[in-house]
């Protein structure tokens, strides 16, 4: 469906256009007053142009979420707080892969979603080796991105970071880094290279070891 | 009440607000579009942006960001480049063969992997009967006497150097090309990818 608006957007466009100026058309041809629509659509224009533009990374994040709660990558949905690594490379044949279909089978990819309302959540990473990963957070409301874990950022060492809800407070567990989200929903994607075809199920392996938990109290 | 309600219905007021949520939406379009091209920088035909996913944006930058590459990586963890016309501006297209030339020691430097994809011009990958998706870092390419690497951006197979080829989809199609932990020559800017050119 998408696909299709992307594809076909200009005439789509026009003909939505052409209906609309048919419509006043009429309106003025049978001699009824067109004031009310007038200043209906002016008033409609003003205030939701602006509020599209404000609202649309809410959007555009809002529809990863819905792939993941409610469809999935291959598995099903996939609950909120958990990750789920699409265990091969990306092929064009799946049905479920329109999302995926923009990404590149050098890397398996994670996707989650994550709700920090009632307790922080406690990320684990295996030990890499090395090996290139990362993990990106997303703020809904803006799109962006707030914090990563992996090579660039934290290295490839094994680890355990908390990602804490705005406002919380409490005291984290010994050893674990704190991650401050600005909103208590997030999405993360994340991205394990696969070295070589012979790779896919190393770099799986690992891809499943990150996973979310929620925090117990120290 | 009933006085009312036939006066909406009458009047054109559903039909305004219709009409303006329609306009709302096709500007906020045209607006994102036309920020998201003020963001890109183009050289030799490909472009990128590099403010996207980054905390602060303003609401017209994120906005832009979200419609051209939503929820892209930040720059410093991966770069991002599309082109979708060759050397001399024409729209790349599967009736053509096409060159990617790299000088000795001029792929894009990373500390990961960079690799090269051709989609359709949504951004969709299209299966090929080579079952090849992308080439790039990964790949055991064909060097040149000079050290040089071609990589050849056609619909059929080509006579010599066929590990260093990248099906294409047929029709117009879009070029993407990725560098994950870009190196520095990258994030300075100095580093240029090499136009497209086309070989016939």
């Amino acid at each position: 469906m998408n696909r299709l608006i992307l594809k076909y957007g200009y005439p789509i466009t026009a003909v939505i256009l052409l209906v609309f100026a048919w419509v006043v058309y009429r309106r003025i041809a049978v001699g009824s007053t067109i004031l009310p629509l007038v200043v209906a659509a002016v008033v409609v224009w003003v205030i939701g142009a602006p509020a599209f533009i404000y609202l649309w990374p809410r959007l555009t994040v809002g529809g990863y979420k819905r792939a993941i709660l409610k469809h999935g990558f291959g598995a099903g949905p996939i609950p909120v707080n958990s990750l789920y690594a699409v265990p091969g490379t990306f092929s064009p044949s799946t049905a479920s892969g329109s999302l995926l279909a923009t990404g590149t089978n050098d890397l398996l990819y994670i996707g989650g979603w994550i709700d920090l309302k009632d307790r922080p959540q406690v990320l684990h990473v295996p030990d890499m080796a090395g090996r290139y990963y990362s993990l990106q957070f997303i703020d809904p409301s803006t799109g962006a991105n707030f914090a990563y874990v992996g090579k660039r950022t934290t290295g490839t060492q094994a680890g355990d970071y908390v990602l804490t809800g705005p406002g919380w407070k409490g005291s984290l567990p010994a050893g674990m880094a704190r991650i401050s989200a600005p909103t208590n929903s997030l999405l993360a994607i994340g991205r394990v290279i696969i070295e070589n075809d012979d790779d896919v199920p190393a770099a799986y392996g690992l891809a499943k070891l990150i996973q979310l938990a929620p925090m117990q109290q120290p | 009440m009933t006085n009312v309600l036939a006066w909406v219905s009458g009047s054109g007021v559903v039909q305004g607000i219709i009409i303006g949520g329609t306009l709302a939406f096709l500007s906020a379009v045209v607006t994102m579009n036309v920020v998201g091209r003020t963001l890109t920088t183009t050289v030799n035909g490909w472009s990128s942006i590099r403010q996207c996913g980054q905390p602060g944006n303003g609401i017209l930058v994120r906005a832009a960001c979200a419609k051209a590459l939503p929820a892209v990586n930040v720059f410093e963890e991966a770069a991002y480049w599309t082109s979708t016309t060759d050397a001399s501006g024409q729209r790349l297209n599967s009736s053509h063969d096409y060159v990617l030339h790299f000088p000795a020691g001029q792929f894009p430097p990373n500390d990961a992997f960079w690799t090269l994809t051709a989609t359709d011009m949504v951004g969709y990958m299209v299966n090929n009967p080579a079952n090849r998706l992308g080439i790039g870092s990964r790949s055991t390419l064909a060097k040149n006497p000079d050290g040089s690497t071609d990589i050849h951006l056609q619909s059929k197979a080509p006579d010599r150097h066929a590990e260093n080829w990248l099906p294409t989809p047929s029709g117009n199609f879009k070029l993407m090309l990725r560098a994950y932990l870009p190196g520095a020559a990258i994030l300075d800017g100095s580093y240029q990818v090499p136009h497209v050119a086309r070989t016939q």
